[in-house]
């Protein structure tokens, strides 16, 4: 059965990198264009992970993973954050809200691919 | 992937733009650091972006750039004219590099070149030492060893791992992915089973593991976990230990320390924890977290991007269920059942809203267009040698995208005009007592159904006497005409009018105020001068709030609907038939005062049916006011416009059709033109007589 991802990211470029490469590998893909977006899809369907950029306008990424979290059906999901160099402080904070990982940007599709399936397979 | 990058220029392009309104706000203040911080943030968006999608000279220069905004953050330098210089230099450059990615044209990438080096040399202007080139070569390649070594590595994860969503399982799966590997669980931690938390994990691992392995390749399975789980990682031999006898029995051995296995295993080769490398992480961190100290507040709002295509596909969909509704309203009123009628005007009251919205999501701020002026007047003003400053008032009036599209040029005209001959250099207008810097305003309002763009310089003014001069010199005025001061300014926009008295690089390229009009009219707008000699020129242009609807006024010749443009329409009057034939100067007397009026039975060449009592329309455009005589009036109308096809591109008079409720076609008349027609009419009849 093909896993499904939750991509949210308020970058159209790197969402659509993402899916793209994510669709390609053979996952089904869901897309948010911030966080807020991306709990409307986190409504009891099976999700097998998260990868969700941090900053986002309406609700971060942060929130985001906070918020997945404190969801009982979600509890487990796997969260990956795009993040950069530059961000190692956030690092800390969104590991802290109970992240399973990062990807650094930017990312070429075989770093993504393999990232994922530190994850999930 | 071709899809991705159209995302990606798309992208860019607004990073680029943003980058130069960004610039132009450091321009101004040139310590603020949150400014620069905002600059940094674009370029590493850029360079990242760009890296993705394979760009790399693109990639290349923001790093060269990001260097130095990195420096500036860090106050390692400070903003500087070169700074600036450079940093809009390199606005442009992006945008060249957005066109020409792989620099196939020389001149780009000369240019290309010449930036980087100016940059570089900005950077080492100041601090050599840490050189600019790529240097994310921290990943160190170890050596490569002998054949296998073997490592332990002791994992004893934090209990509530799982609920960071990680598999321990993959851990070690993918630990044997490194080489042949040997597991040995402990089972100390495990509780009693009623105590037992399914979701927490009890157990920790002593992996013995050989292959071509590294410290860092270990390390990286554990990546994320690092911080979350207790791990040790020790070379125990050079060579592998698995293959060898006895091993299973002394690593499965729990009353023996490691240390101790490692004496039985026959050799010890080096002590690591990971440890070292935590706390190296762990300094990264916190000199980035010094870094970003700085975060600007992110001011964005959430917001999609749309290809304009789309909005003007709804555009005319939404135009079109306009025009569908009007006629259901006709055809429910025909047929007079109540409950059509009040399904009819419930759709009538969505499609209302519908249109509404639609026209509100085509709106966008004039801010868009600013930062192409506040660049202008950069650039200009250095070159031109004068200190000028440009102050925006209202930028956050709405106008419709395809307005603002087009008035893109006009306006760039007049701002030129107004630099280049408005504002005068520095001394002279210390002479004439007024601050060395000139000022350029832009100013924006609503004014009932309209848009007011207000440009307004504080240089030296238009002199009517010189205009009156020259248009006479022109031969476009004979020098015993009377106008009075509002016609002598409307000559600046008449075609082969030009006060410069020089043609300069800057302005005066041979376009002329009059295309700025022609411009300016063909987006339905007015455009007028008001200047005070030595006080400074207001160009005051007039928009309507959207091209694709009018509101506007319903009135029949004989057989034919024509629509006029409500705000236009200045009064309606009843007049006989007589009034209108048979004169010679074509005035009509109407409330007191003679009025010039165009008979459009004659314009469109309509004679049939023609009534006793006819109905007057006076138009008015620029404070021109002509008489239209029609046949009836019906009422206002709201008319959606559908351009003319190219046949009719030469009736002028007309500037589209709309389609009414009954599916007849309606003309819209455009006063605009037909005042300009009559006033050629006049002179050629001067001319004649």
């Amino acid at each position: 059965m093909k896993k499904t991802i939750l991509i949210a990211d308020d970058s159209e470029s790197v969402r659509e990198v993402v899916s793209f490469t994510l669709i390609n590998a053979g996952y089904n893909v869901l897309v948010g264009v911030d966080g807020e977006d991306a709990m409307k899809f986190l409504d009891g369907k099976e999700i097998h992970l998260v990868i969700t950029d941090l900053h986002m306008p309406k609700k971060d990424g942060i929130a985001l993973i906070k918020e997945i979290r404190g969801k009982a059906e979600y509890q487990y999901v796997p969260i990956l954050f795009l993040t950069t160099e530059s961000q190692a402080a956030k690092k800390d904070e969104a590991k802290a809200a109970g992240a399973t990982g990062w990807i650094v940007k930017p990312f070429v599709p075989e770093k993504l691919i393999s990232t994922i399936e530190k994850v999930i397979r | 992937m071709d899809r991705f990058k159209a995302v990606f220029f798309e992208e860019a392009t607004t990073l680029i733009n943003e980058l130069e309104r960004v610039s132009l706000l450091l321009h101004n203040n040139p310590s603020d650091s949150s400014i620069t911080e905002q600059i940094f943030r674009i370029m590493h968006t850029l360079k990242g972006n760009s890296t993705m999608f394979g760009f790399y000279r693109i990639g290349d220069f923001t790093h060269h750039f990001e260097t130095l905004y990195d420096y500036i953050r860090e106050g390692k330098m400070s903003v500087t004219d070169n700074v600036l210089n450079i940093t809009f230099a390199s606005v442009d450059h992006l945008r060249v590099l957005l066109t020409d990615v792989e620099l196939e044209n020389s001149v780009h990438k000369i240019n290309h070149e010449n930036l980087i080096r100016g940059l570089i040399e900005v950077l080492n202007g100041t601090s050599g030492e840490e050189s600019i080139k790529n240097n994310s070569s921290d990943h160190k390649i170890e050596n490569k060893v002998s054949d296998s070594p073997t490592y332990w590595v002791k994992f004893v994860p934090e209990k509530g791992l799982v609920r960071k969503g990680t598999n321990v399982l993959f851990l070690l799966d993918d630990l044997s992915q490194l080489g042949a590997t040997y597991t040995v669980s402990n089972t100390e931690r495990l509780p009693d089973f009623k105590k037992l938390d399914p979701a927490e994990i009890y157990l920790s691992w002593e992996i013995y593991v050989s292959g071509s392995v590294t410290e860092n390749s270990i390390l990286d399975v554990f990546m994320f976990v690092e911080e979350d789980c207790e791990l040790e990682i020790r070379k125990i031999s050079e060579t592998n230990l698995l293959d060898q006898d006895g091993f299973s029995t002394i690593a499965r051995d729990v009353s023996l320390s490691i240390d101790d296995k490692i004496l039985k295993f026959g050799g010890l080769v080096k002590k690591s924890s990971s440890k070292s490398r935590i706390e190296e992480v762990r300094n990264k961190m916190e000199k980035a977290n010094e870094r970003s100290i700085i975060t600007s507040k992110d001011n964005s709002i959430s917001s999609i991007r749309v290809a304009s295509e789309k909005l003007d596909e709804l555009m005319s969909l939404v135009s079109e269920l306009v025009t569908t509704q009007a006629r259901l309203n006709l055809v429910s009123e025909q047929i007079a059942s109540s409950e059509l009628i009040s399904i009819s005007e419930n759709i009538e009251k969505i499609t209302r809203q519908l249109r509404d919205n639609t026209f509100s999501i085509c709106l966008i701020p004039i801010e868009n267009l600013l930062v192409r002026f506040q660049r202008l007047v950069r650039d200009l003003s250095t070159q031109l040698n004068k200190d000028v400053v440009f102050v925006s008032e209202g930028a956050d009036t709405e106008l419709d995208k395809n307005i603002i599209e087009n008035l893109a040029d006009p306006l760039m005209h007049i701002f030129r005009n107004s630099l280049d001959h408005g504002i005068e250099s520095g001394e002279e207008r210390v002479k004439k007592g007024k601050p060395a810097q000139g000022k350029i305003l832009l100013k924006a309002f609503y004014s009932g159904n309209s848009v007011i763009i207000q440009i307004r310089d504080d240089g030296k003014g238009i002199d009517p006497e010189m205009i009156r001069q020259k248009a006479i010199s022109k031969g476009l005025i004979t020098a015993d005409q009377n106008l009075d001061r509002r016609q002598i300014f409307d000559l600046i926009f008449l075609p082969g009018f030009s006060t410069a008295e020089k043609v300069t690089e800057v302005s005066g390229r041979g376009v002329g105020m009059d295309v700025v009009k022609r411009q300016i009219t063909e987006i339905r707008g007015e455009v007028e001068v008001e200047s005070v000699l030595n006080e400074g020129t207001t160009i005051n242009i007039k928009l309507p709030l959207t091209l694709s609807i009018i509101d506007g006024l319903l009135v029949k010749i004989n057989a034919t609907h024509f629509v006029i443009p409500l705000g236009n329409v200045d009064k309606c009057f009843e007049a006989n038939h007589e009034e209108f034939v048979d004169k010679i100067n074509d005035l009509i007397i109407l409330d007191g005062e003679q009025v010039p009026f165009i008979y459009l039975r004659d314009e469109f060449d309509i004679k049939e049916n023609c009534p006793q009592l006819h109905q007057v329309v006076v138009v008015k455009q620029d404070d021109r006011r002509v008489a239209l005589s029609v046949d009836t009036i019906i009422g206002e109308y709201q008319a959606v416009l559908k351009p003319l096809g190219r046949l009719y591109k030469s009736v002028d008079v007309i500037s589209g059709a709309t389609i009414l409720g009954n599916g007849e076609v309606a003309l819209v008349v455009d006063p605009n033109r037909i005042i300009k027609e009559y006033i050629f009419n006049q002179i050629h009849n001067e001319v004649l007589q």
